[in-house]
C-alpha cells in the first residue's frame, strides 16, 4: 500500500525538482518567503529590578504574573470548595460555617473559579507567554498597555479578596448574582460585599480589555514572515477565537455591573420591580430582572467559550506532538473553534430556561444549543483520531490529555441533556448541573492547564518537571475528579437541589448521605494532592533535570528561540522565517521524526510535506 | 470604487471637498431628523423616518468620516460581521419586552 | 517591496480572501495602534449596545406611561415651547465637532501641523460646548424633579436610563475633549514630525495618532446618532 502511495506521488515529485533545478538558484526560489511587511518593533527594555520583574513589558513576565496570581485566587477558590464540601457532607461539623457563610463560599468559589482563575489563566497566563513566542513577534504590540492590563487585574483581585474582609463580608448571592435578591438585605454582603465584587469585575473587564487588544492585535497584524493564519499552531487559534468573544462578551457583563451598582446605590430601578419587604413596599419599582440575567448570560455563555477554546487549542497541540502525529483535519479544528465562538453569542438564554422568559425562546436556544454541539463533537472525533494508531508517548502531558478527552466527552453529553428545555426543566437547578459544568468546564479545562504546565514548564524555566510525580498527580486528580463528579450526575437525578446549604430531614437524606459524604472525602483529597504538583514545580525549579533545547521535539517556534528560556524580544538578532505548518511529525521522507516551522523546504525536498 | 481606492490611498489623504460634502448632508439629516419631531409625526412613519436618518448618519459618518468607505473589506468585514450578534440580541429582547409587559398587565391589571 | 505596496493588491472579496489567507499582516497597511481603536471601538459599541438594549427593554415593559421627550427637554424662547431645541443645538455642535476633526485628521496626514493643530483645538472646544450643554440639561431637569431613582412626569426608569446613557456617553465626550486637548498641545510642539518618545509609552509618536484620535471622536459622534433617535426622537 505504502508502494502505491509512493508511485502516485513520484512524477509530482519529479516534476517539482526538474523545475526546481533547472533555475539557477534551486534552493532560494523553493524557500522564497515574502519580504517583511513592517519594521523591528520599537522595544521598552527594562534596566533595574523594577522595570525587569515588577512594572515590566515584556510579554513573558507578564505572563508568568498573570499566571501566579491566577493560581493564587484559584487556591482560595479551592478552599472555598473544601468548606462547602465539609459542610454538604457532614453538617454542623464545622461550627463557623454558617448558612450565611456557606453561601459567601459558594458565590465567591464560583466567581474565582471562571473569572479571576480560568480566565486569566488561560488568556493572561498562556496567551502572554505563548501568543508572541508562537506567532514569531518579538514581543506583544502594546506592551506598555500590556503592563497595565495585569496591574488592573491585580488590584481587581485585590478588591475581589478585599471583600472577605468588610463589614458584613463577600456577597452570597450566587456566582450568577441575580437582582434582586443580590442587593436586598438579607441576602450576605448586600452592602459592602456585593459593592466590591461588581466593582472587581468592571476593574477586570478594564484590564481584560487592554490585554486582549494586544492579543487580538499581535495575533493578526504582528505574525513573522510566512507565519499565515492557516499555518498557526492551534493553541493561537483557540486563545484568538477566546480573546475576541471576550472583547464582545465582557461589555454586556460590564454593563450590567455597572446597573446594578447604580440600582444599589442610587437606587435606580433597572433590575428591580416593586418588592414589599417585610411588610414595607421599598422604593424600587417597575424594573426587570430576567433584563438582567440575560445580560448576564449573553456575557456569561461566551464566557465558558473564552474557558473552553483555549483548552481546546492547547490540547490539540499537545496531543499532536505527544501522539507524533499531525492533528487530523487542522482547517476543520480551525473552523470548528471559529464557528463555535460565533455560535456562542446565540445561545445564552439555555442557562434561563426556568427564568420566566418569553417560553417561545426555549425553541430558538434549544436549536442553536445543539447545532453548537456539532463543530464541538467534531473536535472531539479529530482528537481521538489523531490518537488512532499514533505513535503515543505515555507520559505525563498525554495522560492529562486524554483526561482531558474523558472528561470533556462526559460533560459535554450531559450538556446536550441540558440543553433540551424538557430535560432541563426537572433537571435545572439540581447536581447534575453541577456534575455537567464541573466537567466541562471545570475538570477538562484544569486537565489541559496541568498537561499544558507539564510540557511548557521547560520552556519557562529551562528544566523539566519530575515524571514520576507528574503521574501519582495525573492519577489522583483523575480518578479523585471524578469520583467527586461522577456521583453528582445521580444526585442529581434523585433530585437533591443545589445550592441548598443542609438538606435537614427531607426525604433524599438518606439515600444521599452516604455519597455527599464520599464526595466530600473525595474532594479533600484531590484538593490535598495539588500539593504534589506545587511540590513538584517548587522543586523542579532547582533540582529539575535540565530540559536544553526543545525537549519534547516539538515544531511550533516557541522552542526554537536562540536563547531558553527565551530573553527579551525572544528572537536575538533575526525574526524567525515560516515555512510550513507545525504539525509535520512522522512525515515519510524526512531523516527526522519532526520538521520544524522554520526549516526550508530545500532542507526536507525528499519529504513527504503536507502543503500548508 | 476600484479607481477611488487607487487614486486615494497612496496618499492616504482625500480632497477637502468630500468631508465638507458629507459634513453638509449630516447637518441636513440632523435637521431632517429633528423636522420629525417637529411636525409631531406618529406612529410606523415616525419610526420609519427616524431609524431611515439614523441609519443614513451612521453609515455617512463611518463610512467618510472614519475612512470605512477606503479601508480593505478585511477590516470592514471584521468590524461589521460582529453586529448580527447585536441585530439577535435586539430582536430577541424586543420579543422578551413584550412578553413581559404583557404578563404584566393579565396578573397585576385585568387579573390572571 | 513591491508585492507590499498597498495599490497592487486585489480589492474586494477577492482581496479580503487574499488579506486573510497572507502572512504577517491582515489588515494590510493599517497601523497597530489604528486596529488597536477600531477593536476597542468595537467593544464599546458592544458596550452602548447592551446600554441601549436594556433601554428598550426598560420602556417596554414598565407599565408607567412613559414621558413625552418632546415635552420634557423642550426649552422655552420667549414664552413658547420649542420642542427638543436644545438637544438639537447640541447635535449640530458635535457634528461640527466630527467635521473639524475629519479635516484635522486630512490635514495631520499632510503635514500641515499649524491647520492640524487648530482644527483639533475647535473640536476640543466643541466637545467643551457639547459637555456644558449637557451639563445644563442635566440640571434643568434635575431642577424639575428627575432623577436617577424617580421621575415626576412618569415611569422611574426614564430618569434612570437618562442619566446613565447620557452619562456614560458624557464621560465619552470628556474623555475625548481632555485628549483633544493633550493632541492639540502636542501637535503645535511637533512631536508628530519629529517623532517625539511618548511620555508613558516611550513609543514614537506618529501622525496616525491623529486619525486614532479622530476614530475615537467619530465614534462619540456616532454613538450620540443613536441616542439622539433612540432616546429623544423615539
Amino acid at each position: 500500500m505504502s508502494d502505491e502511495y509512493n508511485q502516485k506521488n513520484t512524477p509530482i515529485k519529479a516534476q517539482s525538482s526538474e523545475t526546481t533545478s533547472g533555475s539557477s538558484g534551486s534552493s532560494k526560489d523553493i524557500d522564497y518567503v515574502r519580504p517583511a511587511e513592517l519594521p523591528e518593533q520599537d522595544l521598552y527594555h527594562g534596566h533595574s529590578f523594577i522595570t525587569k520583574w515588577i512594572f515590566c513589558q515584556d510579554a513573558k513576565v507578564i505572563g508568568v504574573q498573570y499566571f501566579l496570581t491566577a493560581v493564587f485566587t484559584g487556591i482560595v477558590g479551592l478552599v472555598l470548595s473544601w468548606l462547602m464540601r465539609l459542610q454538604l457532607g457532614f453538617p454542623e461539623l464545622v461550627p463557623f460555617i454558617t448558612a450565611e457563610h456557606y453561601y459567601q463560599f459558594v458565590t465567591m468559589h464560583g466567581m474565582i473559579m471562571v473569572v479571576y482563575f480560568l480566565t486569566a489563566l488561560f488568556l493572561g497566563g498562556f496567551g502572554n507567554y505563548l501568543i508572541p513566542l508562537m506567532v514569531g513577534a518579538r514581543d506583544m504590540v502594546f506592551p506598555y498597555v500590556n503592563m497595565v492590563s495585569f496591574w488592573m487585574f491585580f488590584i481587581a483581585v485585590c478588591v475581589l479578596m478585599a471583600s472577605f474582609f468588610v463589614p458584613g463580608g463577600p456577597t452570597g448571592a450566587g456566582w450568577t448574582l441575580y437582582p434582586p435578591q443580590a442587593i436586598l438585605p438579607g441576602t450576605p454582603g448586600s452592602n459592602m460585599g456585593i459593592i466590591l465584587m461588581l466593582v472587581s469585575l468592571s476593574l477586570f473587564v478594564i484590564g481584560f480589555t487592554m490585554g486582549g487588544l494586544n492579543y487580538i492585535i499581535t495575533i493578526l497584524q504582528a505574525r513573522t514572515r510566512g507565519m499565515t493564519l492557516m499555518r498557526m499552531p492551534l493553541t493561537i487559534w483557540g486563545i484568538f477565537t477566546a480573546t475576541a468573544l471576550a472583547m464582545l462578551a465582557f461589555p454586556a457583563l460590564l454593563v450590567s455591573c455597572i446597573m446594578m451598582t447604580l440600582d444599589k446605590m442610587l437606587g435606580t430601578s433597572f433590575f428591580m420591580p416593586t418588592i414589599l419587604q417585610a411588610g414595607e413596599v421599598l422604593s424600587y419599582g417597575g424594573g426587570s430582572p430576567v433584563l438582567f440575567q440575560h445580560l448576564f448570560w449573553f456575557f456569561g455563555h461566551p464566557e465558558v467559550y473564552i474557558v473552553a477554546l483555549p483548552a481546546f487549542g492547547i490540547v490539540s497541540d499537545l496531543i499532536s506532538v505527544h501522539a507524533r502525529k499531525n492533528i487530523f483535519g487542522y482547517r476543520m479544528m480551525v473552523w470548528a473553534i471559529v464557528g463555535i465562538g460565533a455560535l456562542s453569542f446565540f445561545v445564552w438564554a439555555h442557562h434561563m430556561y426556568v427564568s420566566g422568559m418569553n417560553p417561545w425562546f426555549g425553541f430558538f436556544f434549544a436549536t442553536t444549543t445543539l447545532i453548537i454541539a456539532v463543530p464541538t463533537a467534531l473536535k472531539v472525533y479529530n482528537w481521538i483520531i489523531t490518537l488512532f494508531r499514533a505513535n503515543i508517548r505515555m507520559n505525563t502531558v498525554m495522560l492529562f490529555c486524554l483526561g482531558f478527552i474523558v472528561t470533556f466527552v462526559n460533560g459535554g453529553i450531559t450538556g446536550i441533556f441540558l440543553g433540551n428545555v424538557a430535560v432541563d426543566i426537572p433537571l435545572s437547578d439540581t447536581y447534575f448541573v453541577i456534575a455537567h459544568f464541573h466537567m466541562v468546564m471545570g475538570i477538562a479545562p484544569l486537565m489541559v492547564i496541568m498537561g499544558a504546565v507539564y510540557h511548557w514548564f521547560p520552556l519557562v524555566t529551562g528544566r523539566m518537571l519530575s515524571e514520576k510525580l507528574g503521574k501519582w498527580h495525573f492519577w489522583f486528580t483523575f480518578l479523585g475528579a471524578y469520583s467527586i463528579y461522577f456521583p453528582m450526575h445521580y444526585l442529581g437525578f434523585i433530585g437533591v437541589p443545589r445550592r441548598y446549604f443542609e438538606m435537614y430531614d427531607s426525604p433524599y437524606v438518606t439515600s444521599a448521605t452516604g455519597m455527599n459524604e464520599f464526595i466530600t472525602v473525595a474532594a479533600l483529597i484531590v484538593g490535598f494532592s495539588q500539593l504534589i504538583f506545587i511540590y513538584n514545580i517548587v522543586t523542579s525549579l532547582s533540582i529539575g533535570k535540565p530540559a536544553g533545547k526543545n525537549p519534547w521535539k516539538a515544531n511550533s517556534l516557541e522552542w526554537l528561540t536562540p536563547e531558553v528560556p527565551p530573553a527579551h524580544g525572544n528572537w536575538g538578532e533575526k525574526l524567525p522565517v515560516i515555512h510550513r505548518w507545525p504539525y509535520d511529525f512522522n512525515v515519510p521522507g524526512a531523516k527526522e521524526d519532526y520538521i520544524t516551522q522554520t526549516t526550508p523546504p530545500s532542507e526536507v525536498i525528499s519529504a513527504e510535506v503536507e502543503k500548508t | 470604487m476600484n479607481e477611488i481606492e487607487n487614486k486615494e490611498t497612496v496618499a492616504s489623504t482625500h480632497k477637502i471637498g468630500i468631508y465638507l460634502w458629507i459634513w453638509g448632508l449630516l447637518f441636513v439629516l440632523s435637521f431632517f431628523s429633528y423636522m420629525v419631531d417637529w411636525f409631531q409625526f406618529q406612529g410606523l412613519l415616525r419610526w420609519t423616518l427616524i431609524l431611515i436618518f439614523m441609519f443614513l448618519k451612521a453609515g455617512l459618518i463611518m463610512a467618510f468620516f472614519m475612512h470605512l468607505f477606503w479601508e480593505r473589506y478585511a477590516l470592514v468585514n471584521v468590524l461589521l460581521w460582529p453586529m448580527t450578534a447585536i441585530a439577535c440580541f435586539i430582536g430577541l429582547m424586543a420579543a422578551e419586552a413584550k412578553y413581559t409587559v404583557l404578563t404584566r398587565l393579565l396578573y397585576f391589571f385585568t387579573g390572571g | 517591496m513591491s508585492d507590499n505596496s498597498l495599490n497592487n493588491l486585489p480589492g474586494g472579496f477577492k482581496g479580503m480572501s487574499q488579506d486573510m489567507g497572507s502572512d504577517q499582516t491582515v489588515f494590510k497597511g493599517v497601523q497597530w495602534g489604528k486596529v488597536m481603536m477600531w477593536i476597542f471601538l468595537l467593544s464599546d459599541t458592544f458596550i452602548f449596545s447592551c446600554f441601549l438594549i436594556s433601554y428598550m427593554k426598560g420602556r417596554t415593559s414598565t407599565v408607567v406611561d412613559w414621558p413625552n421627550t418632546s415635552e420634557v427637554f423642550s426649552l422655552h424662547v420667549n414664552g413658547v415651547p420649542v420642542p427638543l431645541l436644545l438637544i438639537a443645538i447640541m447635535t449640530f455642535v458635535l457634528i461640527t465637532s466630527s467635521g473639524t476633526m475629519a479635516l484635522a485628521v486630512k490635514y495631520g496626514y499632510e503635514k500641515n501641523r499649524k491647520m492640524c493643530g487648530w482644527l483639533i483645538l475647535a473640536t476640543a472646544i466643541g466637545g467643551l460646548t457639547f459637555v456644558g450643554m449637557q451639563a445644563f440639561e442635566w440640571s434643568k431637569l434635575i431642577h424639575e424633579g428627575v432623577r436617577p431613582w424617580e421621575n415626576p412626569f412618569g415611569a422611574k426608569q426614564f430618569g434612570s436610563f437618562f442619566f446613565m446613557i447620557t452619562g456614560f456617553h458624557g464621560t465619552h465626550v470628556s474623555i475625548g475633549v481632555i485628549f483633544l486637548f493633550i493632541y492639540s498641545r502636542k501637535v503645535f510642539r511637533g512631536d508628530f514630525d519629529k517623532g517625539k518618545r511618548g511620555f508613558f509609552t516611550s513609543m514614537k509618536s506618529d501622525y496616525v495618532a491623529i486619525e486614532i484620535l479622530g476614530l475615537y471622536w467619530h465614534f462619540v459622534d456616532l454613538v450620540w446618532v443613536f441616542i439622539f433617535a433612540f432616546f429623544y426622537l423615539w
